[in-house]
């Protein structure tokens, strides 16, 4: 096992800047999720700590050892590529022990290992066989199992997963997960998949452009965004947005105007902003509520039913609000709670299940329940 | 009538590839009716397709007298020195166009492929002199060296490699491999197919190269096959039956080699051509 240090690493393709300057700490142990919309650097910044790209600027330590002049074989790590990048023409025994081979262990040692490894992911019966003689997901396995032979104090993984079906991805998350815990080995996962993002990480670190948004817990980063950002690329349907102004702050609870004049509360610490400054108001799909328009006690944002989605467990209604750029999604329950495609709709969320973003996209601190009087949404 | 069509043009195209076949395979045919001819046979004023009288003479007078024997030697070990080495360079040279990043690689690589412009003629007169420089007229080294630099093979393989995804070297380089063990243990099995059609052609061309031992040999005991029978062709007069017999044995070899390889190569240049993996 071994640590990953990480300080201001700077990678540039010319005067091209991929990577601006990441500070990072990956704990013993840890599995660690980098994700991120495509380009944004992460795997170029799983490549740096690999030894497959040099960097600009920076420093990188492996276990406590500067390990940027160290070779990639020397560094006590393990990748797994996206491609699983097994040699066609050895068979898998041979492309699990090929690392082995070439550091000259004895042959009794690499058929050993190779046997262990396959034991532990259940293709011993596979390792006569040549890559393509084997499934997807063998492949995969195949690949973990030629990085498990090393022994490496850091696992590497550049979105492993992204060749395989849904049901198989599923599946191979949760081995990933007891993998993991098998083996305690520090772990760093690269993944534009959210959902790998939040099921496999202890740590997630989200990347865009070049930089780090935010660093946390997957739970942190759900309820406690850094910023728009954040916010808009965890969790699915994305968290609704909208555009409004800064009307006052009372106790605990802030204010807002919406585009189309309707009034919301958010229990947010808006006081460092000035009342009429712009904001953005953002509601999960989960926290909000579908109520009859027509209702004359209930208050909410209005807005006309636009489209409904079945999906079996859930039911997605969007709803059109007038002044938004976009359809705000709504998660209901069943699809008996679902109006029709049309019906005009109030939307209603608890004031302490909504985040408010100032003009810069960074989220304003949140109030817990405790410290604020009971609000409704207008 | 779309299907009668093309019952037609498959007609004509299966009538066309015989008359082709045939024009082709014609004087190979009749190099081997020549040489299955009693020498007097050749001479005559009848006109037979096949011989009168079927004799492998010819045959045993070429392998008995001459240096035929010599000659093949020379010609194989030549070959294969060429080939092998040939391969070798172009490899390497193609590996690191291909696959590494160092300062002044695309102008190496234009400079190998504006060797493409200058025809071997214009090189002989420095080639022999530096060759002469050397001493190494009459040597194996001197009949092999200037053969083995072949920018259209180095061509082919960096287009190979090229098209091979990076992850394979990535993967080796994290496995321990240096560049020349990625080389030899991932790339060079990955391209087993082209590599052997490369090394077929390049056997071939060397095994018929005629100018190159023309001017670098002097020696009845140094020539290859191509320039020994023109040594045939000076001892014998014009013993036609002769003559083709050593063309035939001169030849054999080679063509054994390609039938026995030609699936291989076929499999090469449709890899090379990205028609099939």
């Amino acid at each position: 096992m071994a640590s990953v240090r990480l300080r201001g690493i700077r990678k540039n393709y010319g005067d091209n800047p991929v990577i601006k300057g990441v500070d990072l700490d990956i704990e013993d142990g840890q599995f660690v999720v980098f994700v991120g919309p495509s380009g944004c650097g992460k795997s170029t910044l799983l490549r740096i700590i690999a030894g497959l790209e040099d960097v600009s600027e920076g420093e990188l330590e492996i276990g406590g050892r500067p390990s940027l002049d160290v070779a990639p074989s020397e560094r006590g790590i393990a990748m797994v590529f996206q491609s699983y990048a097994l040699y066609p023409h050895m068979t898998v025994a041979e492309n699990m022990g090929f690392a082995l081979k070439l550091a000259k262990v004895p042959k009794a040692e690499i058929a050993e290992r190779v046997q262990r490894a396959a034991g532990i992911l259940q293709i011993a019966h596979l390792l006569d066989r040549k890559p393509k003689a084997l499934s997807g997901g063998q492949r995969q396995r195949v690949a973990i199992g030629r990085a498990i032979v090393r022994k490496p104090e850091v696992f590497l993984f550049d979105e492993p997963l992204s060749n395989l079906d849904a049901a198989l991805r599923a599946q191979t998350r949760v081995e990933l997960a007891r993998l993991h815990r098998e083996l305690a080995t520090t772990m760093v996962y690269v993944t534009h998949d959210q959902v790998e993002a939040m099921t496999l990480g202890q740590k997630i670190v989200v990347f865009n452009g070049g930089r780090i948004e935010q660093v946390g817990t997957p739970l942190e980063l759900y309820e406690r965004p850094a910023n728009l950002f954040v916010a808009g690329f965890l969790g699915s349907p994305r968290m609704n947005f909208l555009a409004a102004s800064l009307v006052g702050e009372e106790g605990a609870i802030a204010s807002v105007r919406l585009e189309n004049g309707g009034l919301a509360e958010v229990a947010a610490d808006a006081g460092s902003t000035a009342v009429g400054a712009k904001v953005t108001l953002g509601v999960r799909p989960e926290h909000l509520r579908l109520l009859r328009a027509e209702s004359s006690t209930a208050e909410g944002i209005r807005g006309t039913v636009s489209l409904v989605e079945y999906l079996g467990d859930l039911t997605l209604a969007y709803v059109q609000v007038e002044g938004a750029a976009e359809l705000v999604a709504v998660k209901c329950n069943s699809a008996a709670q679902a109006p029709a495609a049309g019906t005009p709709v109030l939307l209603a969320f608890d004031p302490f299940h909504a985040f408010l973003f100032g003009a810069d996209g960074s989220a304003m601190p949140a109030r817990a329940r405790s410290a604020a009087a009971p609000a409704v949404s207008h | 009538m779309n299907s009668r069509s093309n019952v037609g043009w498959t007609v004509i195209g299966v009538i066309a590839a015989v008359v082709l076949a045939a024009l082709w395979a014609a004087p190979l045919l009749w190099a081997l009716s020549t040489a299955l001819r009693p020498e007097l046979e050749t001479v005559s004023s009848d006109f037979h397709w096949l011989p009168q009288t079927w004799t492998l003479d010819a045959f045993a007078r070429t392998l008995a007298a001459g240096n035929l024997v010599r000659w093949l030697f020379n010609s194989f070990l030549v070959a294969l020195l060429v080939t092998v080495i040939t391969m070798a360079i172009s490899l390497m040279a193609a590996y690191a166009f291909s696959q590494l990043r160092f300062r002044g690689r695309s102008l190496l690589f234009g400079i190998a492929m504006l060797s493409f412009l200058l025809p071997f003629e214009a090189l002989l007169v420095p080639l022999f002199r530096t060759m002469h420089q050397l001493g190494l007229i009459n040597s194996y080294a001197g009949i092999v060296l200037p053969q083995v630099v072949a920018p259209v093979v180095i061509y082919v393989f960096k287009q190979f490699f090229d098209e091979i995804p990076a992850d394979f070297r990535e993967a080796a380089t994290m496995d321990g491999a240096g560049p020349l063990r990625v080389l030899w243990s991932v790339y060079l099995p990955i391209s087993g197919n082209i590599v052997w059609a490369m090394a077929i052609v390049t056997f071939i061309a060397a095994w018929n190269n005629f100018l190159w031992p023309f001017i670098i040999v002097t020696s009845n005991d140094m020539m290859t096959i191509p320039l020994g029978l023109t040594q045939t062709y000076d001892a014998f007069g014009v013993r036609y039956a002769q003559l083709m017999a050593a063309a035939l044995l001169g030849a054999m070899p080679v063509a054994l080699a390609y039938v026995a390889f030609q699936r291989r190569v076929t499999q090469g240049f449709l890899a090379a051509s990205g028609l099939k993996g």
